[in-house]
């Protein structure tokens, strides 16, 4: 289990990328990864092709980011999930509010 | 020593000519006819004939023609010997393979210029002739050589051609091996991937770095492996291996399953082109970073490029071959050309963009490798996954957890660790764990350490939520929490049984538990994703029923 950003070469696109397990263990550092954006970001992607797993925790997580960031970036994007957890977020309704890939 | 064949009816010319050539250091020997000549010449290594044009048997003429037709290899000079009044008959005796003449009377002084001049000739020709053999040998060698690598080349770069949908791409390599490759292949999730790279130089020695750099590729998509990470891991194994002056200018892209969107590592290559179906530029994406091979790892760059992308759009990725063709004046094809070949017609493909390139070279030797590819960008149809079979033994898994392990162990991921072991398992394993997580926290959360869900709706209230739990955690004594697992394979299914040593809840007492609210997300999931959940009535257990068939659905 582990966290990893990255920020694109254009500085536009903030990833978040959670490796193994996506639950409340993260919940510290998955707010530290975007507390300190920049203002030149517009997207934040949320990796997840390399996450096996994921409980409500972390959909509280995704829904607590969503809110923070508010207008302040034009996406949240959740990228990369593989095919149960997608149907997680699926079933959760995410798909109203994140842009799910 | 030189070693001459005199064929002549005549001893006294035989005796003459045997006597005037030992004195100049030639070994000397004797046939009497042609059918005698061409026998000694089978077993005898013989370097100049003397031939003489009348004989009985066989004359000159045809002894002439067999012995130039047995000695293809090497040059064997063969001087006739004439007397001045058959003037006439020179002619035939070139045609036949003749090479010079000596007349009669023998002249002692031009018969040793001619051998000597002849000799000399034969020795650069035995000379050339052992040289070709070395290099034939050595061609062979080479040839045999390449046919090995170039085997092993094309096992290596496996599934090039899949995905046509997707990707149109021409290779066209400038020798034998191709310093260009292009790798592609797809994640287990249905993203693809696709890799051009351009190693320095072109030929064998450009195209060794290849083999490493796909290894690493395909392995890591096969892993799903963000590009970023793959761009990094390319990079240090080639500066690892190749040498210092080497290097691989590279693009990698990946393309989600949906098509949707394309995350971009750009090093070293020209400028690459996001098209629409005519071939306009939509975009264009310039080289971000250095060539793979040359950084360290620790200074390394990954940033990648992102940008959304729909099903009428192109990306278009080419090495510098193709702008920097030249054509019989010099002049580079270059880029603004490359964009107006695009734009020439719609859905343009690779060959027809490679043609208008060999075109515009007009026959000007090829410098370089030309590779482009055309990458469609249209959803991947995800990979069939091998399906494992269940197994048909009846597994049950029960475990109860005191206070200490409750507190020094997060369980939940052990137990579907263990419990995906049963054959069939594993491809449940997400599912599985939210099952099981849910519960468990569930337990522990308001069952054991009696926490409000509600303060997760207050104002920074998760972060709250969680320290409080931690709070309670450290001060929890004498709880217990028992998890139980029965895997059926008659019906397919797994059954949880949760309970926990909480208080659990009542119809009055609703301060405990949160499956009874409709606060849960969680309980909304657990009913969704298994086919049965039921409380007791003391609500401190929970049941659940997970069907295995229900992943299909």
């Amino acid at each position: 289990m582990s966290l990893s950003k990255s920020a694109s070469a254009d500085g536009t696109t903030l990833t978040i990328q959670i490796k193994g397990k996506f639950d409340f263990n993260l919940v510290q550092s998955f707010r530290q990864a975007y507390a300190g954006i920049n203002d030149t970001t517009v997207r934040v992607v949320v990796d997840l092709r390399e996450t096996d797993y994921m409980d409500s925790s972390a959909l509280g997580m995704l829904l607590n980011m969503k809110k923070t960031l508010g207008t302040s970036v034009n996406a949240i994007h959740i990228s990369n999930c593989q095919p149960q957890l997608k149907k997680i977020l699926q079933i959760s309704r995410f798909d109203k509010k994140f842009d799910i890939d | 020593m030189m070693r001459v064949l005199v064929v002549d009816d005549q001893p006294i010319n035989c005796t003459l000519l045997k006597v005037m050539l030992e004195q100049q250091g030639y070994n000397i020997l004797l046939a009497g006819n042609g059918v005698e000549a061409l026998a000694l010449l089978e077993k005898e290594a013989i370097d100049i004939v003397l031939l003489d044009v009348l004989m009985p048997i066989m004359d000159g003429y045809e002894t002439a023609a067999r012995i130039k037709k047995l000695s293809s290899d090497v040059y064997l000079p063969i001087i006739f010997i004439t007397a001045l009044e058959e003037k006439g008959s020179f002619e035939r005796c070139l045609a036949v393979g003749g090479d010079d003449f000596i007349n009669k009377p023998f002249d002692k002084a031009i018969l040793s210029a001619k051998i000597k001049a002849h000799s000399r000739t034969r020795q650069l020709s035995l000379k050339a002739h052992e040289q070709n053999k070395l290099l034939e040998y050595h061609y062979n060698q080479t040839e045999r050589e390449h046919e090995i690598v170039e085997h092993i080349f094309n096992n290596a770069l496996e599934n090039q051609y899949a995905f046509t949908e997707n990707i149109d791409f021409h290779l066209s390599p400038a020798s034998m091996f191709n310093g260009d490759m292009c790798l592609v292949a797809q994640s287990p999730i249905g993203s693809l991937y696709c890799m051009l790279g351009d190693f320095t130089g072109h030929g064998l020695a450009a195209a060794v770095g290849a083999l490493p750099a796909s290894r690493v590729f395909y392995t890591m998509v096969g892993k799903g492996m963000a590009v970023s990470d793959i761009a990094n891991e390319v990079n240090t194994v080639l500066a690892k291996l190749l040498p210092g002056h080497m290097f691989c200018a590279a693009n990698i892209i990946e393309l989600s399953s949906s098509g949707k969107s394309i995350s971009a590592w750009l090093g070293g290559l020209p400028d690459a082109y996001l098209i629409n179906q005519q071939g306009d530029v939509l975009k264009t994406l310039e080289s971000q970073h250095m060539a793979l091979g040359i950084l360290e790892t620790d200074e390394f760059e990954r940033e990648l490029i992102h940008f959304e992308v729909d099903p009428s759009m192109r990306l278009v990725l080419s090495t510098d071959g193709i702008i920097e063709t030249t054509n019989e004046y010099d002049d580079y094809f270059g880029e603004q050309r490359f964009i107006e070949v695009l734009a020439s017609k719609a859905q343009i493909s690779s060959n027809e963009v490679i043609k208008h390139v060999t075109n515009f070279a007009h026959g000007t030797k090829q410098q370089d490798d030309l590779s482009l590819v055309l990458f469609n960008c249209l959803a991947v149809p995800a990979p069939k996954k091998e399906i494992e079979s269940y197994s048909p033994l009846p597994f049950n898994f029960s475990l109860s957890l005191n206070s200490t392990q409750i507190k020094q162990t997060d369980p939940v991921l052990e137990i579907v660790d263990v419990i995906t072991r049963v054959g069939g398992l594993k491809a449940h394993r997400s599912n599985i764990f939210l099952l099981l997580s849910e519960a468990y926290n569930n337990a522990l959360d308001h069952g054991v350490l009696g926490l409000d869900s509600d303060i997760k709706n207050q104002e920074d209230g998760f972060m709250e939520y969680y320290q409080q739990r931690e709070v309670a955690l450290e001060k929890l004594t004498g709880a217990m929490i028992i998890v139980d697992m029965r895997y059926c394979p008659e019906t397919l299914c797994v059954y949880f049984t949760i309970c926990d040593s909480g208080n659990g809840f009542s119809a009055d007492n609703n301060n405990g538990h949160s499956l009874t609210r409709e606060h849960g997300r969680g309980l909304s999931l657990l009913e969704e994703i298994a086919e049965q959940v039921s409380y007791n009535a003391s609500g401190n257990q929970i049941e659940m029923c997970y069907r295995l068939t229900s992943l299909q659905a």
